[in-house]
């Protein structure tokens, strides 16, 4: 178990980081904490992809004096994933914190929860 | 191809959603007399399906598997003619009944829907196409019962609908079964599901037989789901609580038969758990209805409890499963349908003319209503079972049978407690005649001088006690069919 | 008939570019196009349904000439052109019948933004409902996400932010997990092409290896589209998120993005696990006992509801439990009825939002029940529309919501094995019992005249002591013509069930 562990410390961390995450996004209260969060989760999975996309002393897919060789390269598959992911996780935020303004204008708070509690109590 | 049998489903529900649709007629007399020919033809054309057709046919798929099939058999044809029958004259005696009721158009709109519904149901030829009719039935029904407004007729409404829909459900449950494992859909005579398939899953089957019962059983006011039946036909209309008490609940009945006798098999049945405990139910319902109507002191609500114990007699008469007890159930729910048709229609016609709702009230009626307190004494005592008038006959062919099937206990259980709850029958309804004809010394009845009802209302009402008359002369006009559908089913 | 093959991938472009198009368009030239776009895309979609049917194959469009296993590809048999032309019917109703009510709700000038959210939906939807690429799909799912956040939150009240950032946390929880899902399962198969994938697990199970992280992948990726589609436990956000937004996003909502996601997750089940390896691993199970739960659980928040709006919402998870009941049945029975139900659902929801809107509105725009009574009277049309998805609900034979609990039970009965046999039949009894329960007591309620206990007949009434004004039904024609469309919807769906049973059936014959 341990070895696997270490031969494999790269997922073992992103599986971590994961976890740090999506735990934040789904229990702090406060919204920039949230997406904080919400970054934490999405890095974890680029560096999941990363790390099985990086092979040992293989160059970054950009093709040098012609060489067209497999054997050069590390998979560019996934990192194209990992450039999506970015731009997904980017737009997302982006919103979200749109919305944390919205909501900070009208009640100046962050916690959601007490958002809900003074929406009840205004009764709308 | 009999496309007769489709005429009088779907020129009555037409007619009732055009009239629904239109705007507020100017005149009365229109209304009335566009109603009274829609009534008369699909009449004629129920009659012509219930003589003529012979094939039956398909209206359309529902799915592949479940077409929407009419077929007319003796008991189709039995049901589809108590309808017509009665459906006119509680019509006709609406005309006046309605007079001072709001809402006149939304009333007649969904009389002749249910009208059309009802004769579906009795023309259906399969299980599925039953079950339609069934589910439409009851919401055609809801504006009858809701047609006051009030907040006690809301109230009734919405305890009738949960109680028809739990009910519906449960029989639903059973209907899955048999879909899948019937050989057919189509109403036959001992059952569809094949003996060896019954054999291998009997407590399943026994088990859905048992819900199916309750199911339908709660249209027919069995124990235990008879609440809503005292609670939603009262406070309909006067023509409408007769329509519901004299037919809608042999709607239950004919469901009951349909799927004991014809999809699941008497054979099967015989002598199971579930026979017991639907005789028990039948025997407590029929007592406790009875008890429950003897201490009732507004007049609809005893009829409504008299219901639910008449309609218990014909429900342990199927539990006996023998043919004798089947035919006389089944002529029990011919008479029963006439008799309590005429007895909410008396009702009517004294809260119309009187406004007196309790039995109290009544006192010394006869000397204002002679006619309409005869007929009302002519069909109890066919209730009640005095020969000559039908309920003799069907109440004795129920007890024969109940003591030749030889079930232990219930052979000869089952005729005390009818015998008991005759007596109590004569208890609840003939109070109200000798009463209304002696009010006694010192009782001024001049309160009720003149106020017989007019011939529209009387008409109908003399014509059912005829005909609770005639069944009780000359039975045979009916046991004939009667005897040999027995003998098919069993 | 070879240039229908482009179809698909032409129609979901178009819903983008539109998308662009409109931002530089005022609000009656966006609605415009949005039409004209919606029905355009529904045209093309019937295109491609007719050449799949008259076939019987499927067809792969590979994108840009990358071949196979490394280029992006479309792929469709006849189910999801049926699915897109059902998504775009549905849309196009749900705006018509919101369209009145949004102009009210949103800020002026608002309007064009909220047509490039709608394109940007019909987008992602077919984009999810076409794709073969399990990235693509990963991408449209938050595209798809980010529309339906901004078709909550275009009407700005605070309601509807909070509901638009709980909608948010939810979906992203969701995606979060479906995108490391499938970041797994690219890692143990090393493609992305759904087809490939699948051949890739086939052997994987063959050889006995990866059996934990195989069933950990499968129960993050349907644990994902479970939370985005609103499965029992996962359902908190979606009351606020269908209560409080405009009628057309809501009617949008409960009835295509959830059902988006359904989809997708279908597709997967067949095309990218196998679906006997689905079956096989114990999730399956999983689904089965949280759709039971959702149905019965659902139902009980809808009775103890006191708002029409959240009312119809807490029904919808009680219908998304129906769906999952029938995944979890295991059987290809139980998945046609499933299918079917997504359309039957999406068809009544839709409705009983859109009516239920036109009732509230002759009510002085409250939603608790004590002021909608008597509004059945007050808006006819929307009455007699939401009496009629209320059978539907509830399961009145000749409506569609029959025939989906018919094709549901009738799967259950077929089923072999009793465990799951009779818990279905039952739990399909007690929440049909209460769906009765909360939409006939609204029904009943929309019928009782005001005025309590004294009699009043509606006739009289107008005149004289009714607190709320009544609309007639020359006011807003397009608004009746849309609840009569989708009234026939329901019927056809009710009636001539075979047909489309027969087209389910065949679709997923090729669909894996």
């Amino acid at each position: 178990m341990g070895e696997h562990l270490l031969a494999n410390y790269a997922e073992a961390v992103a599986m971590f980081l994961f976890g740090i995450g999506f735990t934040n996004l789904l229990l702090q209260k406060n919204m920039i904490k949230k997406i904080i969060g919400l970054n934490i989760m999405d890095t974890a999975v680029y560096l999941f992809l990363a790390e099985k996309g990086y092979i040992e002393g293989h160059i970054a897919p950009i093709v040098v004096n012609g060489d067209l060789s497999p054997e050069t390269y590390i998979n560019p598959v996934p990192s194209g994933l990992v450039l999506t992911g970015i731009v997904v996780s980017v737009s997302v935020t982006a919103l979200m914190l749109s919305l944390t303004i919205r909501l900070y204008r009208r009640y100046h708070t962050l916690d959601l929860d007490e958002i809900t509690i003074r929406l009840k109590k205004e009764g709308l | 191809m009999d496309y007769i049998l489709l005429l009088p489903v779907v020129f009555p529900i037409l007619a009732g959603i055009i009239l629904l649709l239109k705007k507020e007629y100017q005149k009365r007399t229109t209304l009335l007399v566009s109603v009274g020919i829609v009534l008369l033809l699909t009449g004629g054309l129920a009659f012509g399906g219930i003589f003529l057709a012979e094939e039956g046919i398909t209206a359309f798929y529902l799915t592949r598997t479940l077409p929407i099939f009419f077929k007319v058999d003796t008991l189709g044809g039995f049901f589809a003619g108590i309808v017509t029958v009665v459906w006119i004259l509680a019509g006709f005696f609406s005309f006046e009944y309605m007079k001072h009721e709001k809402n006149e158009k939304r009333y007649y709109g969904f009389y002749l829907i249910i009208f059309g519904i009802l004769i579906g149901l009795g023309f259906a030829g399969n299980l599925i196409t039953m079950y339609l009719f069934y589910e439409f039935m009851t919401l055609a029904s809801m504006p009858l019962v809701l047609h006051s407004q009030t907040r006690e007729a809301v109230m009734a409404g919405l305890k009738y609908l949960f109680f028809s829909f739990a009910g519906a459900y449960m029989a639903l449950f059973g209907i899955y079964f048999i879909c899948h494992y019937g050989a057919t859909l189509e109403f036959a005579g001992k059952g569809v599901i094949p003996a060896s398939v019954l054999s291998e899953h009997s407590t399943l089957f026994l088990v859905v037989t048992m819900l199916m019962l309750i199911g339908f059983g709660v249209k027919a006011g069995m124990f235990p789901l008879h609440a809503w039946l005292p609670t939603a036909h009262p406070v309909a209309p006067g023509p409408a609580s007769a329509a519901l008490s004299g037919v809608i609940v042999k709607a239950g009945v004919l469901a009951v038969i349909r799927v004991v006798y014809q999809m699941i098999g008497v054979e099967f049945l015989r002598g199971t758990w579930v026979q017991t405990v639907w005789m028990t139910l039948a025997l407590i319902t029929v007592f406790m209805g009875s008890l429950l109507a003897f201490r009732e002191p507004v007049l609809k609500k005893r009829l409504a409890y008299s219901t639910v114990s008449q309609l218990s007699y014909i429900l342990f008469g199927l539990a006996v499963m023998e043919p004798e007890a089947m035919s006389g159930a089944l002529l029990h729910a011919a008479a029963h349908a006439f008799i309590k048709v005429a007895l909410f229609l008396c009702a009517a016609a004294i809260i119309y003319q009187t406004g007196c709702k309790r039995v109290e009230e009544l006192r010394g009626i006869g000397r204002g209503m002679p006619v309409t307190l005869w007929c009302y004494t002519i069909v109890s005592l066919g209730l009640i079972g005095i020969p000559p008038a039908s309920g003799f006959v069907s109440k004795w062919h129920l007890a024969v049978g109940a003591l030749h099937s030889g079930i232990p206990v219930f052979s000869w259980l089952g005729p005390v407690v009818l015998l008991v709850s005759a007596l109590l029958t004569a208890g609840y309804l003939l109070p109200i005649t000798m009463q209304g004809f002696f009010p006694g010394e010192h009782y001024d009845a001049s309160r009720f001088e003149h106020k017989e009802p007019s011939v529209l209302m009387l008409v109908p009402l003399l014509i059912l006690a005829a005909m609770t008359i005639l069944i009780g002369i000359m039975p045979g006009i009916l046991t004939g069919a009667l005897d040999a559908f027995a003998g098919w089913v069993m | 008939m070879e240039i229908i093959r482009n179809f698909p991938c032409l129609s979901i472009l178009l819903a983008m570019f539109s998308a662009i198009i409109s931002s530089a368009l005022k609000g009656k030239g966006a609605r415009w196009l949005n039409t004209f776009v919606i029905i355009v895309v529904g045209a093309l979609s019937a295109a491609a349904l007719y050449m799949t049917m008259t076939t019987g194959e499927s067809y792969v469009y590979v994108m840009g000439h990358v071949p196979a296993p490394f280029g992006n590809e479309i792929r469709f048999g006849s189910l999801e052109p049926g699915v897109a032309l059902f998504f775009c019917v549905i849309m196009l109703l749900s705006l018509n019948g919101g369209r009145k009510k949004l102009l009210l709700e949103i800020d002026p000038g608002k309007e064009n933004l909220y047509y490039i959210m709608v394109d940007l939906l019909l987008s992602s939807l077919l984009a999810l409902v076409y794709t073969n690429d399990l990235f693509t799909a990963y991408v449209f799912v938050e595209i798809n996400t980010i529309a339906a956040c901004g078709l909550i939150m275009i009407t700005e009240r605070g309601r509807t932010i909070e509901a638009a950032a709980r909608y948010m946390i939810m979906s992203l929880l969701g995606s979060g997990l479906f995108l490391i899902g499938i970041c797994l399962l690219y890692d143990m198969t090393g493609h992305l092409l759904m087809s490939y994938i699948r051949v890739s697990i086939e052997d994987i199970v063959a050889s006995g290896m990866y059996h934990a992280p195989l069933l950990v992948t499968i129960a993050l990726i349907v644990v994902g589209l479970a939370i985005k589609s609103a499965l029992f436990p996962f359902h908190a956000w979606l009351p606020d998120a269908y209560g409080y937004s405009t009628v057309s996003s809501a009617a949008m909502l409960s009835s295509l993005v959830s059902k988006g996601y359904i989809f997708l997750l279908i597709k997967l089940i067949y095309r990218v696990i196998g679906f006997d390896t689905f079956l096989n691993s114990r999730i399956i199970n999983v689904l089965f006992v949280f759709g039971l739960a959702g149905m019965i659980m659902g139902s009980i928040s809808a009775i103890r509801e006191n708002d029409i709006r959240r009312m119809i919402s807490f029904s919808s998870v009680a219908q998304i439990g129906y769906i999952y009941m029938g995944f979890g049945l295991g059987t290809s029975a139980g998945m046609v009825a499933s299918i079917f139900h997504i359309l039957s659902h999406a068809a009544t929801k839709s409705l009983l939002f859109v009516s239920g809107v036109g009732l509230t509105d002759v009510s002085g725009g409250h939603k608790e029940f004590v002021e909608l009574t008597g509004s059945g009277y007050r808006n006819v049309a929307a009455g007699i529309a939401f009496m009629v998805g209320s059978l539907s609900m509830v399961g009145i034979p000749a409506f569609s919501g029959f025939i989906s609990k018919l094709l549901f039970a009738q799967a259950a009965v077929q089923h072999n094995q009793f465990a799951k046999l009779l818990p279905t039949l039952i739990v399909l009894a007690v929440s049909t019992v209460l769906n009765t329960i909360y939409f006939m007591k609204t029904v009943i309620r929309i019928y009782t005249p005001t005025g309590g206990t004294s009699y009043v007949a509606p006739g009289n009434a107008r005149h004289e002591d009714q607190k709320y004004a009544s609309v007639s039904i020359k006011e807003n024609p397009l608004y009746v013509i849309t609840l009569l469309c989708f009234i026939i919807l329901n019927i056809i769906l009710g009636m001539c069930s075979q047909p489309i049973t027969d087209w389910i059936t065949q679709g997923l014959s090729v669909f894996a």
